[in-house]
């Protein structure tokens, strides 16, 4: 037999898939493998957008505490301790106050639920 | 009961990339046999070869948004479980393209069907090839995979891989001619 010949002969013999008796079983354990999968991955990505959502959350509030700070200390009547304290009483005040607490809480939440779905969406399509 | 996805290849494997396990599960079930039969060809016992197909469409599953067309899917995944049992026998390879003398031992499962003569000869003529020829046969004939990629994946020089594929050629005619010229003589005797 020439050499081509054989080649191609044997290209077509590797290219025949055997048939195997426990297909079901493999197609079964691979179709429980992807599901388990992608069960993982969403629990991931969950995770991930929760822990990313709660990191933005006390960004928003640190991020307007300090500002709070830094505007008191402008202030060039009273100590730099003194601001400190106006500022945190002030941002305490802001959380006590029953119907800002929940303005600022439901803020928060919003806050994580939104970031949560925007890293979902991003993970799941990058 | 859900109604398997039908169409081509590539639009179930795009299919797949958007998130569809269902769709990448046909595809599991079109190639799952030939990734197989691949792994055992290269000389993997059944239960690494079924480990390695599982990983490799695993693997393919994540990559598979990298999978355009380009080539058939089978190839494609083909490619990624050859490379996987390549990295898994790697730390081998220096023994095994030392050693060109002892055969593969029994690692093919029989074809349960038993009505393809050309495929059982083809499994029972590779049992005749040493562990490198095997490899560099059925990487090159199998998984399509040039001599340079052999060579390149196997971190061995390129006129090795060609030396073993010709000399598993060379077996390989010489087992697969055996059955004709057997007829052959008896139809005449």
């Amino acid at each position: 037999m020439a050499e081509p010949d054989f080649e191609a002969q044997l290209s077509r013999m590797f290219a025949e898939a055997p048939s195997f008796p426990d297909t079901a079983l493999f197609n079964a354990e691979m179709a429980a493998k992807l599901d388990r999968g992608w069960a993982m991955r969403r629990m991931f990505i969950g995770a991930a957008g929760v822990a990313a959502g709660v990191i933005a959350a006390f960004q928003i509030l640190s991020t307007r505490f300090s500002s709070e700070v830094s505007q008191l200390s402008k202030s060039s009547s009273h100590s730099f301790e003194t601001e400190i304290s106006a500022g945190v009483a002030k941002f305490n005040a802001v959380l006590t106050t029953p119907s800002s607490a929940e303005a600022v809480w439901l803020a928060a939440g919003l806050a994580v639920v939104a970031i949560a779905f925007f890293v979902t969406r991003v993970v799941e399509d990058f | 009961m859900e109604r398997p996805p039908t169409g081509h290849d590539v639009e179930l494997a795009a299919l797949a990339a958007a998130g569809d396990r269902q769709a990448y599960g046909e595809l599991v079930r079109r190639h799952g046999s030939a990734v197989r039969g691949l792994l055992r060809r290269l000389g993997a016992d059944s239960a690494t070869a079924d480990d390695l197909a599982q990983d490799a469409f695993m693997a393919g599953f994540e990559q598979v948004a990298d999978y355009r067309g380009e080539g058939t899917f089978g190839a494609w995944i083909k490619k990624i479980a050859a490379r996987l049992y390549l990295k898994k026998v790697r730390r081998d390879a220096r023994l095994i393209f030392s050693d060109n003398a002892e055969p593969v031992e029994e690692v093919m499962v029989r074809d349960a069907s038993g009505d393809a003569a050309s495929r059982i000869d083809l499994d029972e003529a590779l049992k005749a090839l040493s562990r490198g020829e095997r490899l560099c046969v059925s990487l090159c004939y199998g998984a399509d995979w040039s001599h340079a990629e052999a060579a390149e994946a196997l971190n061995i020089p390129i006129g090795t891989v060609k030396s073993h594929v010709k000399r598993g050629l060379d077996k390989l005619r010489a087992k697969l001619a055996r059955p004709e010229e057997g007829a052959r003589r008896e139809a005449h005797g």
